[in-house]
């Protein structure tokens, strides 16, 4: 569509406006963003940055409003014109004390850059908006889809600004797992580290991470320094090396982080919580034991391991047998009890209530529901070295208790079937270090008690001390 | 009176415990029926109208979860989770041991002997009426020495010599504290997580929650340690080990520190052991009778406790003959451990138990009250305790239990680090104090070889890492399978449970 000018008044004006828009797109090769602090007027002025940056957000979100409802009560398409021109306004005011927050504090960074150059397309496509939606005399032609793409743009540079002050996760931190699985949010890799297993990469990165990123990152470079790989680390900011190496007490990063929390340069600045004492003890012992990216633990630093619960191997489905098996086990004298209310945890055979009565038959009874049995409980029953081929084929088994029956080991290598065998008590029993020797194959087998045998090795801990 | 259209005529109609309704209403039908009993039998009428404000919308909603009322234990469906313990000693040092003798080293302590403890330190602590009136709260130093132990390098006081040897296998919290300043109150919150009498203690909770292992013995067992009279033995009753409003099969089962352990354990002459199973089944018949017409569940216990008593006839004796212990028991445990009713003869008990399938022993030794002459009295104490309590934990590792049973020593509440009545570079005494003691734990569930919090340098605040009674209570439960939110019985409108209504959680840094 052209556009035709109505009068030499409006040439004017739209020639002003492209040298306005040529300025704007030239700002950041004049006045570069190098990273380096300038004038403290400018920090005081650019702080009311993220105030007045909501007036243009509000603004123009009004536009689309009043445009729409223009069309039932014309007389809001006039207001739509003016709130247009506001919003242009109060965009070239954000930009300015944007520009100068980020020019005055030294603020750099793919993050900053991203939030600029959104601000500038942002402030030059209202102003497009404003002349051609003047020229077009109300909303036809072109002025609908730039409106919408303003609009765009607006939500993309104010989601940029927002990862600056917020960091980048804050948005979906918390969002619902489904639906980060659909954003593709749910897969993102653990940050990669060169040695994933070093004290740096375990215990000091998340530091780092929680508490300097968003400032000392991608997203912003305060001060010239990222903290977000270990080589800038080292490398440190425009005020040289932050860490020295078994010099924490010349290392300025550690300095900032141990000034009282009301000095100037206390970090992590601007009012967010300070380090921990343990975590500021772990970077000063870090730095004090060389700073490596390398080292896996620090002397005199013990950094509990996070809890974990450690999945039990799980069995099959036993409810259709639940009738089979209580029956089995009533006819026994013994029960067979869940480990937990989770069916797959298996289940205990308890032979407490049979005692002597319980023998190499009855458990041959209830090789069916080896399967499902994962803890047999044989200690002073009757059971003798007939039972350790039946017990060959309780495969599920992690626990077997031996203790006082008259095994003496004979057949005991049948147990070497029992992969997850981690548990096995012969306590009292006649077993010998011969009779025992198939189970030194058995990797998971962990825990051996074999008191009161002669296999006991010889006790060299006195009773006295 | 006119009848209800139901119940046409009032002694052979039918009975609600013949409706087809869900058990657990019956249950709390039951339970309300005691109360109308008292009425008298006349309430017929009045019973059903009860039952119908009782059912009220569940009764027609059919909502089953809210008619569920009276979970049977079998219902509670637990373990919630694979555990780590399936049985628990609980070796409970009635009194309050000074935690600055024993396990919670202070160094600097030394050299502030009776200077007074700042006001800073102490706060708005409330004290007890033993030494609130004093003019002076002088800093009383240990009087032993301290030496550190094990791989851990943990600090102990040359008080504990056998303690010292197995510092790596314990989990030692220095951080544990209450809100209770006096006995009774302290040790009804550490048993039942309130100060109140009338709760369930730990082990009423996990016989309910968690059932008995073995058939023949009690689920849950008490033992006393016989008295040492020089010692301030404040008194201990049998409210600490009660089922509360569980059923009272849960309560725990004592066994006496003198004579016979359980009285009438023997038939008396001429009593065989059939007469005595015939007079059983006749009581056990008039008791059922009495349940039919009441409905009263402790009726059912009652039965179920005479056949306990039954069965312990036979498995007592043999859990109380120590003759086949080999002389390897004797020489750990020491000689106390052959005179009934000792602290050491219990601890052995204890293990012989474990071994029995018996879910949950607690060990009651009295005589920690420390409040004048330590140095006369602890290392007395310690004698008595400090070898059997090694002679345990060691026991149970080497025949294997200790993978399976969670160990728990501890007080009711820590000591003052400032001298009650007069300092003496010989003697002090020390008060009651709630704000942290020492308690640790070993075997299934619990990180070995760590210390956890700190105290500051008077033995006085928490520092880091309280670990408050609720916290320390539901810890354990979780070492036995149980998440001790839904370890819960609705009673007096409300969802009871050990750790009480404040939000407790589990402190994971202690799990292994």
């Amino acid at each position: 569509m052209m556009i035709r000018f109505r009068s030499p008044g409006v040439k004017v004006i739209w020639a002003a406006s492209l040298l306005v828009s040529i300025g704007l797109l030239l700002l950041p090769f004049v006045f570069r963003l190098d990273g380096k602090p300038h004038a403290d007027w400018q920090q005081f002025l650019g702080r009311f940055h993220p105030l007045v940056v909501h007036l243009p957000v509000g603004l123009i979100l009004l536009v689309p409003v009043l445009e729409f409802a223009g069309r039932v009560r014309p007389a809001l398409l006039e207001a739509a014109m003016f709130v247009l021109s506001l919003s242009l306004l109060s965009c070239v005011l954000a930009l300015s004390l944007g520009y100068l927050l980020a020019y005055g504090s030294g603020d750099a960074g793919a993050g900053v850059s991203r939030h600029m150059w959104g601000g500038i397309a942002l402030t030059i496509a209202v102003l497009g908006c404003v002349l051609v939606r003047g020229a077009a005399g109300g909303v036809r032609g072109f002025y609908p889809y730039l409106l919408a793409s303003v609009m765009l743009l607006l939500a993309w540079t104010a989601h940029q600004g927002g990862s600056l002050t917020h960091g980048d996760k804050y948005l979906t931190e918390y969002l619902p797992r489904p639906l980060k699985r659909i954003g593709g949010m749910g897969t993102v890799q653990a940050k990669a580290f060169d040695f994933p297993d070093s004290f740096y990469a375990r215990h000091l990165y998340p530091i780092f991470d929680a508490n300097c990123l968003v400032c000392h990152g991608t997203q912003k470079v305060k001060g010239g320094l990222r903290m977000d790989t270990y080589d800038r680390l080292m490398r440190g900011g425009k005020e040289g090396a932050v860490i020295i190496p078994g010099k924490p007490e010349r290392s300025i990063l550690l300095e900032r982080i141990t000034l009282p929390a009301d000095h100037k340069k206390f970090m992590p600045s601007e009012g967010k919580p300070p380090l921990k004492a343990e975590e500021i003890a772990w970077i000063r012992a870090w730095i004090q034991q060389g700073a490596s990216e390398e080292v896996k633990s620090l002397a005199g630093i013990d950094v509990p391991e996070p809890f974990r619960e450690e999945p039990v191997p799980q069995v099959g489905d036993y409810r259709k047998l639940m009738g089979e098996i209580t029956q089995t086990a009533k006819s026994a004298g013994v029960t067979l009890v869940p480990v937990s209310k989770n069916l797959g945890d298996g289940l205990i055979l308890n032979t407490v209530n049979a005692g002597p009565k319980f023998g190499d038959a009855q458990l041959a009874g209830l090789v069916r529901f080896a399967p499902y049995i994962v803890e047999a409980e044989l200690g002073r029953t009757s059971v003798t070295d007939g039972s350790f081929a039946t017990l060959g084929k309780f495969g599920h088994l992690r626990a077997l208790h031996l203790e006082e029956t008259s095994v003496t080991g004979a057949g005991l290598a049948n147990l070497a079937q029992l992969p997850q065998l981690t548990y096995l008590n012969l306590s009292g029993t006649q077993v010998t270090q011969a009779s025992i020797a198939p189970l030194t194959s058995m990797k998971n087998l962990r825990h051996v008690y074999l008191y009161n045998t002669p296999a006991q090795p010889a006790s060299a801990e006195r009773q006295t001390p | 009176m006119k009848q209800h259209p139901l119940c046409t005529d009032p002694d052979n109609g039918p009975t609600i415990m013949d409706l087809p309704i869900a058990e657990g209403m019956k249950a709390e039908w039951a339970e309300l029926e005691t109360r109308r009993h008292f009425l008298g039998r006349a309430g017929k009428v009045l019973g059903w109208a009860a039952l119908a404000s009782l059912g009220g919308e569940r009764m027609f909603t059919g909502d089953a979860h809210a008619a569920n009322v009276v979970p049977s234990p079998e219902s509670l469906r637990l373990p919630q989770f694979a555990p780590k313990a399936k049985r628990a000693i609980y070796l409970f040092m009635s009194g309050g041991p000074p935690q600055m003798d024993l396990l919670d080293y202070k160094p600097n302590l030394a050299k502030l002997y009776d200077k007074d403890i700042p006001d800073s330190v102490r706060g708005a602590q409330q004290l007890t009426g033993m030494t609130a009136g004093q003019a002076r709260f002088p800093i009383a130093p240990s009087h032993w020495a301290f030496k550190q132990y094990g791989k851990s390098g943990t600090w102990v006081s040359d008080l504990l010599p056998y303690t010292a040897r197995m510092v790596d296998d314990l989990t030692i919290i220095r951080s544990t504290n209450t809100e209770a300043i006096n006995h009774e109150p302290a040790i009804m919150l550490l048993n039942t997580g309130n100060m109140n009498a009338g709760k369930p203690c730990l082990g009423a909770w996990l016989s309910y929650g968690l059932g008995s292992m073995n058939d023949n013995l009690p689920t849950f067992m008490v033992l006393l340690s016989k008295l040492n009279t020089k010692e301030n033995n404040q008194p201990v009753s049998s409210r600490l080990w009660s089922s509360g409003f569980l059923s009272s099969e849960y309560a725990g089962v004592g066994l006496r520190s003198a004579g016979d352990p359980v009285l009438y354990l023997s038939d008396p002459k001429g009593v065989d052991r059939d007469v005595r199973r015939k007079m059983l089944d006749a009581v056990n018949q008039i008791n059922r009778q009495t349940y039919q017409e009441l409905g009263d569940p402790e009726t059912n216990s009652r039965i179920s406790e005479y056949e306990m008593a039954y069965r312990m006839q036979a498995s007592v004796p043999e859990l109380t003959d120590m003759s086949h212990e080999p002389q390897s028991t004797w020489d750990l445990y020491g000689p106390d451990a052959k005179e009934p009713g000792t602290y050491a003869y219990n601890c052995l008990m204890a293990r012989r138990m474990a071994e029995r399938g018996v879910r949950f022993t607690q060990i009651y030794k009295r005589g920690w009250d420390v409040h004048a002459d330590v140095t006369g009295l602890l290392p007395v104490l310690c004698q008595e305790t400090d070898r059997a309590t090694y002679a345990l934990v060691t026991d149970l590792k080497q025949r294997g239990l200790l993978d399976d049973t969670l160990v728990i020593w501890g007080g009711e509440f820590g000591r003052t680090v400032y001298s009650q009545g007069g300092l003496t570079p010989d003697n002090y005494g020390r008060d009651h104090h709630p704000r942290c003691f020492t308690t640790w734990m070993t075997g299934g569930g619990v990180r070995p070889g760590i210390s956890y919090g700190e105290t500051d340098e008077y033995s006085y605040n928490v520092i880091k890492d309280p670990v408050p009674v609720r916290d320390f209570n539901a810890t354990l439960l979780h070492c036995l399978g149980i998440d001790h939110n839904k370890l819960t019985y609705k009673f007096q409108g409300l969802d009871q449970k050990l750790t009480g209504t404040t939000p407790a959680s589990v402190v994971t840094r202690l799990l292994a």
